[in-house]
């Protein structure tokens, strides 16, 4: 399959993200993520070959995995059976094959449930400066990278546009109700717990993730979106890993280390429109892609038709 | 059992039938001579069927053939052969002593079956597994349980056997019409003796007296009695082998199935449950055959007519045969059924919460929960859920969505704790120890036991 910016299906599209788009079908969703990369939030002109497929079926992978702990969205991303459900689908197969979910449609719930198992990233920076998370103290001592045990819930609401932004977990309370934050905020812990030591023991460090939930047809929580996908999350390779900093991203970190030499080199200031991409950046990022649903797995890639 | 019915084996009954008669009558006073008699006791076992089937071809009458090579081998005996005595006397005696000894067979093979059937009651006693009402899922059971229904039919056709055992009698020595006129006669009008003759035939064969009144024959209704027992022991295999063909087509429970045995001859992987299939086909054709005793009985005339003679030496022979048959092939399978508990407990698992809703609502209730609205939450998750394994899940979700619906408050642990197999399967294993403590163990005390009989299937 060749790789895809956009899919363009012909059904009323509900949604595009950066790297995703969300299709209409009357009463569920095709959720189809592209191939489309993007670094220090800036979408990138080359599309990265097998990225969509990658996520979709690592979603695919712990939707079958997790549901004994929450129900999720996900009806199916075999495309086989996929059009076997929707017929409408397929005339355009070859355009979703593999990067396509079909999934239930929901209520979402306002709200980014976050997990940290280990500190890194913007939660980094906040507690090295205030020894905060979210404003909430953390143990003082900790060093970058390293694990939290317990891992901690930090949820932030969903910007439309720009960066999500951390609130307190009272302030979820005052969004969702009592109950459905406590819901919430256990089911993602558990969702965490149980997707770390899983990953851990196939070389694979989930550093930190971000849950979506919503409301099903029938009145009950669901997950939904992509879950415990390299861009939904930090995946790092255990191997690298030392506390004291930051382990390289097991699936970003090429596309990484050229645009900060860009930057370095003062040749990209960060901002809109992202450079071009290198072959050679491009096709070892897609292997890392594939290494990564690899590892998890312990199954190939499938050759989506 | 084929041995009870064999020509050779009536004929030496009837053989015995005639030395007793004579050896009675003349410790009566009847003047039959000591020498007829030993002739009649050195010639017993020279019992020539080639002989006597050639002599019925011309004198068209079966006991007379018999009496005819009798007196052939045992010439001095020839005139008080069958004296005062009508061919009932030999057929219907003899037919009853055939009753008899086949009912204890068929008790021994009564016995085995349940022996080794309790064997598997009392080892499953615990296991929990989905139970059927209208063949669709219900309350969960115990394996044990469900085979103590099994056991308990047979136990009720073993005390059914006891009971014929208890109630039957010989015919004796009773005359063409039953009036025991000739003996009274032979007897020079001494009653007494008359009774006296037919006491110590009935003690000499072991039974416990003479039908207080008969025809020509012992009543058929007996007959269809005896049948009818038997036809009980059709319909409890017929039963309990259907149920374990039901179990095989689920992958839950199988019949022994030898290793190098073939299921179909073109499709090879198949493991076809065919000794229950043939108990089936056999049990089928025994509660049949009941039938044929009930009209029998029905239509026998006044003292007697002969349109009993030809059905009762087709129905009760093949009753016996039938019964024995499926006893065996009940104590083969009981003995090796193959239980898969892992596909017992998923079977299970797939309808387990729709059978724990009560449990749901009240424990959702007890969390502040309106049962009426949680009543209709639970019907809406109920139906999505059913209808989810109705499109190819193969596991049941319910849980996760009622989990998931915050009005009951209710985690995945607490629902699943609702619906521990074992804490719902109620007293099945209470029930199935006191079965066989009180009703089974007395049966087989003193039983030896037997090895699983061979089947030759």
């Amino acid at each position: 399959m060749t790789a895809s910016q956009n899919s363009d299906l012909p059904f009323p599209l509900l949604r595009r993200g950066k790297v995703r788009e969300m299709y209409d079908l009357g009463d569920a969703l095709l959720m189809v993520a592209s191939d489309r990369i993007s670094a220090f939030d800036v979408v990138l002109p080359q599309p990265i070959p097998d990225k969509g497929a990658v996520l979709t079926q690592i979603s695919r992978f712990w939707f079958d995995k997790s549901g004994h702990i929450v129900r999720n969205h996900c009806i199916s991303a075999d495309p086989d059976e996929i059009v076997k459900l929707r017929p409408e689908l397929a005339a355009t197969r070859p355009l979703w094959a593999g990067r396509g979910m079909l999934v239930e449609k929901a209520k979402t719930f306002p709200v980014e449930c976050v997990v940290r198992g280990y500190i890194t990233g913007s939660a980094w920076k906040e507690y090295s400066r205030e020894g905060t998370l979210a404003g909430e103290p953390l143990p003082e001592g900790l060093i970058e990278a390293q694990e939290l045990e317990p891992p901690i819930f930090s949820p932030a609401t969903k910007a439309e546009t720009g960066h999500d932004e951390n609130i307190t977990f009272d302030q979820m309370k005052g969004v969702l109700g009592t109950k459905v934050a406590e819901y919430l905020r256990d089911t993602s812990l558990d969702l965490y717990g149980f997707a770390r030591d899983y990953a851990r023991e196939r070389g694979i460090i989930i550093a930190d993730t971000k849950f979506e939930f919503g409301t099903s047809g029938t009145g009950e929580v669901l997950l939904i979106d992509e879950a415990l996908t390299p861009d939904s999350s930090r995946f790092w390779p255990a191997d690298q890993y030392q506390a004291g900093a930051t382990p390289p991203s097991l699936d970003k970190q090429p596309v990484r280390d050229y645009l900060q030499e860009l930057v370095n080199e003062g040749r990209w200031d960060k901002s809109p429109p992202g450079p071009d991409l290198p072959d050679e950046i491009v096709e070892s990022t897609s292997a890392r892609y594939r290494e990564a649903y690899r590892r998890l797995t312990g199954e190939e890639l499938p050759d989506f038709k | 059992m084929s041995d009870v019915f064999s020509p050779l084996r009536q004929a030496l009954t009837w053989r015995d039938l005639w030395i007793a008669l004579a050896e009675i009558e003349r410790e009566l006073g009847v003047d039959v001579p000591e020498s007829a008699i030993e002739e009649l006791r050195a010639g017993r076992d020279s019992v020539d069927l080639a002989r006597i089937a050639e002599i019925e071809a011309e004198l068209r009458h079966d006991v007379m053939a018999h009496v005819h090579q009798y007196g052939e081998v045992a010439p001095g005996a020839r005139p008080f052969i069958h004296l005062g005595a009508t061919s009932a006397f030999v057929a219907d005696n003899a037919g009853l002593v055939q009753l008899r000894d086949a009912l204890a067979l068929t008790s021994d093979r009564l016995l085995a079956a349940i022996s080794a059937l309790s064997e598997f009651a009392g080892r499953w006693a615990h296991l929990p597994t989905l139970g059927y009402t209208h063949w669709q899922p219900a309350q969960p059971v115990t394996v044990g349980k469900r085979a103590t229904l099994w056991l308990q039919d047979l136990v009720a056709d073993l005390e059914q056997i006891r009971l014929l055992q208890v109630e039957m009698r010989f015919r004796g020595a009773r005359g063409t019409t039953g009036t025991e006129a000739t003996f009274l006669e032979l007897f020079e009008g001494d009653g007494d003796k008359v009774d006296e003759l037919n006491r110590r035939l009935s003690e000499r064969f072991g039974f416990t007296g003479t039908w207080d009144v008969v025809g020509q024959t012992y009543p058929r209704k007996f007959d269809h009695r005896v049948l009818s027992v038997l036809a009980g022991i059709g319909a409890s295999v017929a039963r309990f082998a259907q149920d374990v063909r039901l179990l095989q087509s689920f992958g839950e429970i199988e019949e022994p199935f030898g290793r190098s045995q073939i299921g179909s001859s073109a499709m090879p992987y198949k493991r076809n449950p065919m000794r229950c299939e043939r108990a089936g086909a056999l049990a089928r054709h025994l509660c049949i055959l009941e039938l044929d005793a009930a009209w029998t009985a029905s239509v026998q005339g006044f003292e007697r007519t002969l349109d009993d003679s030809a059905n009762r030496r087709i129905a009760i022979p093949e009753a016996f045969l039938c019964a024995d048959a499926i006893l065996q092939i009940v104590a083969n399978v009981s003995s090796g059924l193959v239980v898969h508990e892992a596909v017992i407990r998923a079977r299970l698992d797939r309808s387990l919460p729709f059978l724990v809703t009560e449990q749901v609502l009240i424990a959702g209730v007890r969390k502040g929960g309106d049962r009426q609205e949680l009543h209709e939450r639970v019907r809406v998750h109920a139906m999505a859920a059913r209808e989810r394994l109705d499109t190819g899940s193969e596991d049941n979700d319910f849980f996760r969505r009622v989990a998931g619906d915050l009005s009951f408050g209710l985690s995945m642990e607490e629902l699943t704790g609702l619906s521990r197999p074992e804490d719902l399967v109620g007293r099945c294993p209470v029930q199935v120890e006191r079965f066989l403590r009180e009703r089974v163990a007395p049966l087989l005390e003193g039983y030896s036991g037997s090895e699983a009989p061979e089947l030759r299937v």
